[in-house]
């Protein structure tokens, strides 16, 4: 029976990972990984020109937030293609 | 079982298998001449069957030693490739993030560009054109992506 058994764990042993591991890829920007934020309001009674501000402020926003989209999005089809091309 | 060959050099394993090979070999040649000491003679069939026993051994391990050595060919390559794959990473990334930041600042130096022609034209409308609170409490709705009521 204690035989049997370091059989099995000596055939167990055989059962661990390839020592050849690939890390998972890092993000494409240190920013990327912040998340949106929320867009500005205004309050009651405010001038044409501050509330001007604040909606350039917004697309300003949006279009940074698309900048940070479309990272992710030539990230995963580069690395989707670097890994594709190790097997 | 034979998972422990990976932590045995290539060279020593090599050099172990040719040996049992060879010594064997060698065991089954000196067989037929044992019959010439008188001697040695009755152990003659036990020195053959060693021998024999050391030649199927040997040429078994030599079959081990060659998918050994095929799987750390394989193990060798893989680990190349993710080297490469990991550096063509790094490379993909450093580009993605400069061009973002590139692209980041063009927006906010645009947006800059904006409010100072807001602060040198559209000042001039503050007095005459007053914003309602409709108007107001629409732009917030929007913003914070809220039903209107």
């Amino acid at each position: 029976m204690k035989y049997l058994l370091i059989t099995l764990v000596l055939f167990l042993s055989a059962c661990g990972s390839l020592p050849v591991v690939n890390k998972f890829p890092d993000a494409p920007t240190k920013f990327s990984m912040e998340k949106c934020p929320q867009l500005a309001t205004v309050e009651n009674g405010v001038k044409l020109s501050e509330l001007t501000k604040t909606i350039t402020m917004n697309y300003s926003t949006y279009y940074e937030c698309a900048v940070k989209t479309d990272a992710w999005i030539e990230w995963y089809q580069i690395q989707k293609k670097i890994h594709e091309d190790i097997k | 079982m034979m998972w422990f060959l990976s932590f045995i050099p290539d060279a020593w394993l090599n050099l172990a298998v040719l040996s049992i090979l060879g010594v064997g070999v060698l065991i089954y040649v000196l067989s037929y001449f044992v019959a010439f000491i008188p001697t040695l003679i009755p152990a003659k069939e036990p020195i053959r069957i060693i021998g024999t026993l050391l030649v199927v051994a040997g040429v078994y391990f030599y079959g081990s030693y060659d998918t050994e050595m095929s799987w750390r060919g394989k193990m060798a390559e893989q680990a190349t490739a993710i080297e490469k794959a990991q550096e063509q990473s790094k490379i993909a990334n450093a580009k993605i993030e400069n061009d973002a930041k590139e692209r980041i600042k063009v927006i906010y130096k645009n947006a800059t560009i904006v409010k100072q022609y807001i602060d040198r034209e559209v000042v001039k409308y503050d007095e005459t054109c007053k914003i309602p609170d409709v108007v107001v409490k629409a732009h917030n709705a929007a913003a914070k992506n809220e039903a209107i009521k």
